[in-house]
């Protein structure tokens, strides 16, 4: 999980080094995954999202492709 | 050992990462939770299948409580003047929203090298053309978590 530049560096990336071109999120997108997360992970309430709760994050951010589907098995 | 012993011991991991920004040692967690050794490995397991954090090797530290890492990384934070390493991109936005939500972010372009540095608030970061890439889809992130 790395952060590239722009959408072009992300390329140039993957081309190089051979490796697929995923679905990216914006850092505003990227802040909400960790609101969602983390905020209350110091917390003796906290637990991981379930699958369910995962989807539900996602779609909510904007974030629908399969790709962020933790069941998915077309990857 | 209880779900109740699993809290509290996930919960000492977590302060400490968080009061430290380093990984307890095993006699850390064995004095903070009141247990055997063996008893904090069993629990390092237990929590280890609930994702929550994975054990080093050996078990005598944590390599990861994300979004804290135990190990050094490219993916720093810095919050209250403290500073912290994270196991990846979303997880050096994880290390402050988990610390009330404003800090700073060090991190850098994988491919151009540009440093990234960033004050977060609890408004999040101004929008900008930086992305965030992952090669595992969600469904195999824990297939193998430290190369994802």
């Amino acid at each position: 999980m790395l952060f590239f530049r722009s959408e072009e560096a992300l390329n140039d990336w993957c081309t190089a080094l051979q490796q697929p071109r995923r679905p990216t999120a914006t850092l505003p997108q990227l802040w909400q995954m960790a609101m969602a997360w983390y905020s209350n992970r110091l917390s003796p309430q906290a637990h991981r999202p379930d699958a369910s709760e995962i989807r539900q994050i996602f779609a909510r951010i904007g974030l629908t492709d399969t790709f962020w589907d933790p069941q998915a098995d077309r990857f | 050992m209880d779900d109740t012993f699993d809290v509290t011991l996930r919960t000492a991991v977590y302060r400490h990462f968080a009061t430290t920004g380093q990984s307890p040692t095993l006699d850390a967690m064995r004095e903070a939770v009141g247990a055997t050794s063996e008893q904090v490995r069993d629990g390092y397991r237990r929590l280890y299948a609930k994702r929550m954090l994975l054990p080093a090797g050996d078990f005598a530290s944590i390599r990861m409580a994300p979004p804290f890492s135990g190990v050094p990384t490219q993916h720093r934070a810095t919050v209250n003047a403290a500073e912290y390493f994270a196991n990846c991109a979303w997880d050096a936005f994880g290390v402050v929203a988990a610390l009330g939500g404003t800090g700073s972010v060090l991190s850098r372009c994988e491919q151009t090298l540009e440093p990234l540095v960033l004050h977060l608030t609890p408004d999040g970061p101004p929008s900008s053309g930086w992305r965030f890439h992952c090669v595992v889809p969600a469904s195999k992130w824990w297939n193998d978590i430290v190369f994802t």
